[in-house]
């Protein structure tokens, strides 16, 4: 461990140069760990807004407007895939409508279904601003722009007009903020037997199946495989509907990894030119050093050390900077929550260590070949 | 002085030592034929004119660099079949060096300087790397000063705390290369008259390159080259 002495007395006998690589290293690694965080956060906050509390596979009719038929085929699938989540399905009804409450009067667009797959899809509870959302026969669950415009609050009735005058005067059991401001003014659920009322269909029949998946990104799959399975119906998903926002979120994880490349390079060149410096600095005591019967592998070893504590100082400060950065970032108001992936820090972490490291073989190697003849010869 | 038993070979042989730099036309011979031996405990000097090959020689026989030819042999093993690993681990059990300059660690305390052969070997334990280094100082003059830093001491101190380091491992043969050029005469009394007190006490042989005759003088023999040669290997007539 003399290398280890003698490399932790190098640094300390230059504090500001030590000092300053680490904070150089620190910088990178917090960039690194800030960065990182935030695009995965931005991204995994934008997915979730736009297809967070929406279904992410539909299975619908093979002709648009006709009902497809929930068969036990398509329960079975749909029940055996491990993919979906557990309870996000929901045989939904849909129906348009009118409102009017005497003086104005607005469209509506009802989903009707059973409250728990709707809710495991549209995390209504979770959106819920005022009441609590029930779907029996005669209840309503609105939009919190609508139910705002025309002064409804929970237990009012919500008198609704459709096609051929029939008519329903549901009453409102909670407002929710669906996240979107067309959703929060058009949007409304109501239980599968209202718009059943409406068309006639059968006990088993629905304008769609809407299914949430426990990885969005696996929608496209999914969809392939069940559109071979069964070949009556018209499968859709996210992915093919939202391509422009998916190659929004390559686009910018791409450029995030330009950044963190690039980061690391100049991370790397700083460490390398230091040590380089370092090395011509400390010539002459490694020659003696070597003179008095030190090896050259032990010798090299010095640089490799004082890489190491670089490396492992400045990746520490890094770390310690990087969460200070993402903690202040809690005061600022976002859509989406900065939250530091365990694993990404700890590469972030091997990444610094490892390019310290990899920084310190020129001087490591040229401190190992250093003659001690031409030190003391030089005088 | 011991006359070293019969059976026993020669701390140092120096076997037709040539030294050449470069190749060619544009070769140049710095050391030709150099043969001597050298007994355990010996005290002698090499001189010679700057740019004789006294240092080219020293730094062969320190193992520092090695021969164009010939051999260097130390008790025996011929060194020239040893890998770099080797030649410095016998560099650093065997020989001591100091040069004109101290060439102490700037970063390291007195004691850390003079205690780092024996840290570099890790033959010892390391309370006795602490006994052996004050002790080692205490030969030297330097007793108290272990805890000050190498940049902290005047010439004279910087220079006996290099010859401390290079006597620290107890080694076989001091090298010393105009160990006193840096200093002025009452330090240059003072060191060689140190030199031979220690190569008394410790019996570690001492071989001193030197240019002025006067320095020469006070060692039992004096080698001295010139061109590259060994021209002259005389026993010091004051000695008789």
């Amino acid at each position: 461990m003399l290398s280890l002495r003698i490399a932790a007395r190098f640094l300390r006998s230059s504090p500001a140069q030590s000092a300053l690589i680490m904070a150089g290293i620190a910088v990178g690694i917090a960039t690194q760990v800030f960065v990182g965080s935030l695009i995965v956060s931005l991204q995994a906050g934008l997915v979730d807004q736009t297809i967070g509390s929406a279904p992410q596979v539909t299975i619908s009719a093979a002709e648009e407007g006709d009902p497809v038929t929930f068969t036990e085929a398509i329960r079975e699938l749909i029940a055996a895939e491990p993919r979906v989540e557990p309870g996000a399905v929901a045989a939904v009804r849909d129906a348009s409508a009118l409102y009017s409450d005497g003086e104005d009067s607005a469209p509506l667009s009802l989903k009707g279904g059973e409250l728990g797959g709707l809710d495991a899809i549209y995390d209504l509870s979770g959106r819920t601003v005022a009441g609590t959302p029930r779907l029996g026969d005669g209840d309503i669950v609105l939009g919190v722009d609508f139910a705002e415009k025309y002064g409804l609050v929970p237990g009012d009735a919500v008198p609704l007009t459709f096609a051929g005058n029939r008519t329903a005067r549901p009453t409102l059991t909670a407002v929710v903020d669906l996240g979107a401001a067309a959703a929060n003014e058009r949007q409304a659920f109501v239980s599968a037997g209202l718009p059943r009322s409406l068309t006639g269909w059968r006990a088993d029949e629905f304008s769609a199946i809407e299914i949430q998946m426990r990885d969005p990104f696996s929608s496209a799959e999914v969809a392939a495989e069940w559109r071979t399975a069964i070949r009556s119906v018209t499968v859709t998903e996210w992915q093919a509907a939202n391509a422009d926002l998916l190659t929004a979120l390559q686009s910018q994880s791409a450029s995030s990894y330009m950044i963190q490349a690039f980061v690391l390079v100049a991370v790397a060149l700083g460490i390398a030119s230091t040590l380089a410096i370092s090395a011509v600095q400390k010539t002459r005591q490694i020659g003696i050093l070597k003179a008095m019967g030190l090896s050259d592998a032990r010798a090299g070893r010095i640089f490799l050390w004082q890489a190491l504590l670089l490396g492992s100082g400045g990746t520490l400060g890094g770390l310690a900077l990087g969460f200070a950065l993402i903690w202040s970032f809690s005061f600022v108001p976002l859509d989406f929550a900065i939250r530091p992936e365990p694993g990404f820090i700890a590469l972030s972490a091997a990444v610094g260590i490892g390019v310290a490291l990899g920084s310190s073989i020129i001087p490591t190697r040229s401190t190992s070949r250093l003659d001690p003849i031409e030190v003391i010869q030089s005088g | 002085m011991a006359e070293p038993t019969p059976a026993a070979p020669p701390l140092l042989v120096a076997d037709a030592l040539e030294k050449v730099y470069g190749s060619g036309d544009a070769a140049t011979h710095a050391l030709r034929g150099v043969t001597f031996e050298f007994a355990e405990g010996e005290f002698a000097s090499i001189i010679g004119q700057s740019g004789s090959g006294k240092s080219t020689l020293l730094n062969l026989l320190g193992l520092l660099d090695t021969p164009s030819g010939g051999h260097v042999r130390y008790r025996g093993t011929d060194t020239g079949s040893l890998g770099k690993p080797e030649r410095a681990a016998l560099r650093n059990s065997l020989i001591g060096f100091v040069f004109q300059f101290h060439y102490l660690l700037p970063e390291f305390s007195v004691f850390e300087n003079v205690a780092m052969p024996a840290l570099i070997s890790g033959a010892l334990p390391a309370e006795d790397i602490r006994g052996r280094a004050v002790e080692t100082l205490g030969l030297l003059g330097l007793e108290g000063l272990e805890e000050k830093n190498a940049n902290a001491l005047s010439g004279g101190q910087k220079q006996r705390v290099a010859i401390a380091r290079a006597l620290m491992n107890r080694p076989a043969l001091l090298l010393a290369d105009e160990p006193t050029g840096n200093l002025d005469t009452a330090n240059t009394d003072l060191v060689y008259d140190l030199f031979r007190e220690v190569s008394k006490e410790t019996g570690t042989a001492f071989l001193i390159v030197t240019h002025d005759r006067s320095v020469a003088q006070r060692t039992d023999r004096v080698l001295e080259v010139r061109d590259g040669e060994l021209v002259a290997d005389e026993r010091n007539r004051y000695l008789g």
